[in-house]
Formats: structure tokens, sequence, C-alpha cells
């Protein structure tokens, strides 16, 4: 349904916070050993972001940029990342995610490969979240939708 | 200096039962996500005292903010749902 809303200000607010959004969700992601935070949540805060833009720009805008299908090829690339690190390291003679194996291909010292590897991991965790809370979203907000509505979902 | 801090937080509590008072007894579905808007506010406050307090200023920054945008959509989501179901 989504009468044609003329809400001027809070479309605006929503263009100015994006950018600010999606900065702030990749520092959480980059700064996840430091400080509070790490891929889910930044993730999170990168889906808060899309949410955002359903709610003040509308879903058919949002799809343009986040389909349901980018968005289960997003989350498949994040696991796809997290589990492409892991094996990587049992094929280069270590456990499963023992990070300090990287340093043979990254030609860095152990500790710095085991600081590479968790931020590659939290990069894998934050997409595969991303994109599915953007499912999750996009599921829940179209149920109870005009049959219009319905017939774009297909 | 904690002290004062200490106190600061406790008046922000104090207002924030006051904040509850109007989102439990709210006449109508207005006031109450005023209210629920102007509690996660406060909250935000009392999250920056307390990293002050504890001497962690720095990751309470962080989870004061992302608490503030959090706080900012859900208070959008909450009256795009109104909006459909018609209640205002």
């Amino acid at each position: 349904m989504t009468r044609d809303s003329h809400d001027v200000i809070v479309k605006t607010l929503a263009r100015l916070l994006m950018p600010f959004i999606v900065v702030y969700a990749l520092y959480v992601v980059m700064h996840g050993h430091y400080s509070p935070g790490g891929g889910f949540q930044g993730g999170v805060i990168l889906a808060a972001g899309f949410v955002l833009l359903v709610i003040t720009h509308g879903l058919e805008k949002t799809r343009k940029r986040m389909s349901e299908k980018i968005a289960g090829v997003i989350s498949s690339i994040g696991v796809l990342i997290y589990g492409g690190i892991g094996v990587l390291c049992v094929i280069l003679g270590g456990n499963y995610l023992d990070y300090g194996k990287l340093s043979k291909i990254l030609l860095v010292t152990p500790a710095e490969a085991r600081s590479l590897g968790i931020l590659g991991i939290e990069i894998g965790v934050a997409l595969a979240v991303m994109a599915v809370m953007c499912t999750v979203f996009f599921a829940i907000y179209t149920v109870g939708e005009s049959p219009e509505d319905e017939r774009s979902v297909k | 200096m904690t002290q004062f801090f200490l106190i600061l937080g406790v008046g922000m509590c104090a207002l924030v039962l006051l904040c509850l008072y109007r989102a439990t007894y709210g006449p109508t579905v207005l006031n109450r996500a005023a209210g629920i808007s102007a509690i996660g506010t406060k909250t935000l406050i009392i999250l920056l005292l307390m990293g002050v307090i504890y001497h962690r200023i720095d990751m309470f920054i962080d989870i004061s903010m992302v608490y503030a945008l959090l706080n900012f959509i859900g208070c959008l989501v909450l009256a795009k749902y109104l909006e459909r179901t018609g209640e205002v």
C-alpha cells in the first residue's frame, strides 16, 4: 500500500545518514579486535542501513540496490570467505582457522598473519550477516502487502 | 569527579522513570512513541556516563553511537507501522 508520501525531512535525513552508517559499520568490523563489535555487529549495522532505506524510500527503490537474489549471493560469498580462509589454513599445514600458517602466502610474520586472518574472517561474517538480515527483513516486510506488491515479489 | 557523574546518572535514571510513565499511561499512541524515543536518548547519556565512571569511554562511545542509530531507526519503524495500520 504505502501511500505516496511527501516526508521530505525523513528522506533527506536518511540520505545524509546512510554514508555515515556504512562508514561506522566498516569501522566496527575493522576494529573488532580492539573495541566492542566485530563481524556480526558490523553486519547488523550495515543491514540497519538497508532497513532505513526500505522505510524511507520504499521497498522497490531498495530492491534495485539489494534484491533477494543479490542478498543470497552475498551471504554465500561471506560463508565462502570464512570457510575458504579456514580450509586454506588446513592446506598450508595447520588446524582449521589457524591463521598463523597464512604467513607463508601473505609474506608477513605469523603475528601479522593472525591479525589479517581475523580481519578476513570478520569481513566474511559481516557480509553473510548483512545479507541474511536483509533477507529476513524483506521477508517480514513483504508479508501483508497488497496484491500488486505480492506480484512484484515473484 | 566520579561522584558528580554518579549523581548525574542517578538523575538521568529518575528522568527515565518519568518518560516511562508517559510511555505506559500515555493517552494516545503518539505519546507512547515519544516516551520510548526519549528513554532511548537518556539511555545513550547514561551509557556515556557509565563509560566515564569506568574509565572506558572509548568503548562506551561506540556502543552509544550504535544505540542512537538503532533508536532512530526503531522510532522510524514504529512510525511507519502506525501509519500503515492507520492508528494515527
